[in-house]
């Protein structure tokens, strides 16, 4: 949770995605605790109420939950989701952009393709 | 009952300049607000208003369902911890006082006066105690009003501009600390401030005030979230945009930037050759406040 809030999204919208990255990087582990609204809310200077809907997000797709009286835990399996949601997003978020820029650069589709495959070379 | 603070219709006429024009806005207990205004907006104004500092000239302000003027049993769930300037502390014999005797003073004007955590602050800001108001620096001052502020206690404190003259360190450390407090405790905070960009993530709702008038209050993620910058050829911006509500529209040759607010389910035309980008509160605030505006 050491990642810094940018302007380009909304700040609850930032604070789930880092925790799912630190859960993609096994830096949360799964049944493991995550900090609290108070403790994300104080690390960032945020209000408690953005960092509680940034939570409420990962709740409500299942990716953590609550143990009454201790706090939000990292559900099992949430890395598995994590992975599968970002790779149904991938093609809008990334393979849409990349398209759009090598087309106003007059890329081709050939080239692009070459690019990818000479990346490891 | 509801718990909050309601001004109606409130106005506030200076000689011939009217300040505050037909104010109606209510701050709900357990909120952090962000009172954000060009200078002479009348943000100051209405925080004296609203704590009694000053009389209306018109309309009514209560906390939780009682009038505040000449209300001791209202006015003590309010702290305003005013913005001290070393002009103003010179001329009224503030400037001759140190600051220890002002802190005395605050405890004894604040019935929650919570003494243990006013000391602690005066720790961390290394404040000498034994030094005259009128020797503090603009940024010992503001940190003064915030020992004040915060060691109130009271349920509604209001703060004018606390991080004036402050170092980024020390106003980082500021906004920590009122996280920090608030979290523990769901004080009620209108905060206000110029530098818009670093405190907004704080702020669970903004009010925007423009020449005495309120202009807005919303929620500051969502009113963020609605808003857009769309630049691109003139003609393709202003078909994107046609129908929506505009601002600050500026233009360089054949290039177009203005600033968009959806509402309810409202788009940006797709199929046009546009930049569209999110923008910040700064930047929503000086669409809506700025030159020209």
């Amino acid at each position: 949770m050491n990642e810094i809030l940018t302007q380009e999204k909304s700040i609850y919208i930032q604070i789930s995605e880092m925790i799912e990255n630190d859960i993609l990087r096994d830096i949360i582990l799964e049944e493991e605790r995550v900090p609290s609204t108070n403790e994300l809310a104080k690390l960032y200077s945020i209000n408690p109420a953005t960092a509680a809907k940034g939570i409420n997000i990962l709740v409500d797709t299942g990716i953590l939950y609550k143990k009454r009286g201790i706090g939000m835990f990292v559900s099992k399996g949430a890395k598995k989701k994590i992975m599968e949601t970002r790779k149904e997003q991938f093609f809008d978020n990334y393979i849409k952009t990349l398209l759009s820029e090598a087309e106003s650069l007059g890329i081709t589709k050939e080239e692009l393709i070459k690019m990818i495959e000479e990346k490891d070379n | 009952m509801m718990e909050l603070i309601e001004c109606k219709n409130l106005c506030k006429n200076y000689k011939d300049k009217s300040a505050l024009k037909d104010v109606n806005v209510t701050f709900e207990k357990g909120k952090i607000y962000g009172l954000i205004g060009r200078n002479g907006a009348g943000k100051t104004t209405l925080l004296s208003i609203m704590s009694a500092q000053n009389p209306a000239s018109g309309g009514s302000i209560t906390v939780d369902g009682e009038a505040v003027w000449e209300n001791p049993n209202a006015l003590k769930k309010i702290c305003f911890s005013r913005e001290l300037n070393v002009s103003q502390t010179s001329s009224n014999g503030l400037g001759a006082m140190k600051v220890k005797e002002y802190l005395k003073i605050a405890s004894i004007y604040y019935p929650l006066w919570d003494k243990d955590m006013a000391k602690k602050l005066v720790n961390e800001f290394e404040l000498d105690v034994n030094k005259k108001m009128g020797a503090l620096s603009k940024g010992m001052l503001s940190m003064v009003t915030i020992v004040v502020a915060l060691a109130s206690k009271a349920p509604y404190t209001f703060l004018d501009e606390p991080v004036a003259g402050l170092d980024v360190i020390m106003r980082e450390y500021f906004y920590k600390l009122l996280v920090e407090e608030y979290s523990e405790t769901g004080r009620t905070f209108i905060i206000s401030t110029h530098i818009i960009e670093e405190a907004s993530p704080m702020f669970e709702e903004v009010v925007m005030i423009k020449n005495g008038t309120l202009i807005l209050k919303e929620n500051t993620e969502e009113l963020i979230a609605s808003a857009f910058h769309v630049n691109g050829k003139a003609e393709d911006v202003d078909a994107a945009t046609e129908g929506l509500s505009k601002y600050h529209e500026e233009i360089i040759g054949r290039s177009k930037g203005v600033t968009v607010f959806l509402k309810n389910g409202e788009k940006i035309k797709e199929g046009y050759d546009v930049t569209v980008q999110p923008v910040n509160l700064q930047q929503i605030f000086v669409a809506l406040c700025g030159m020209g505006a």
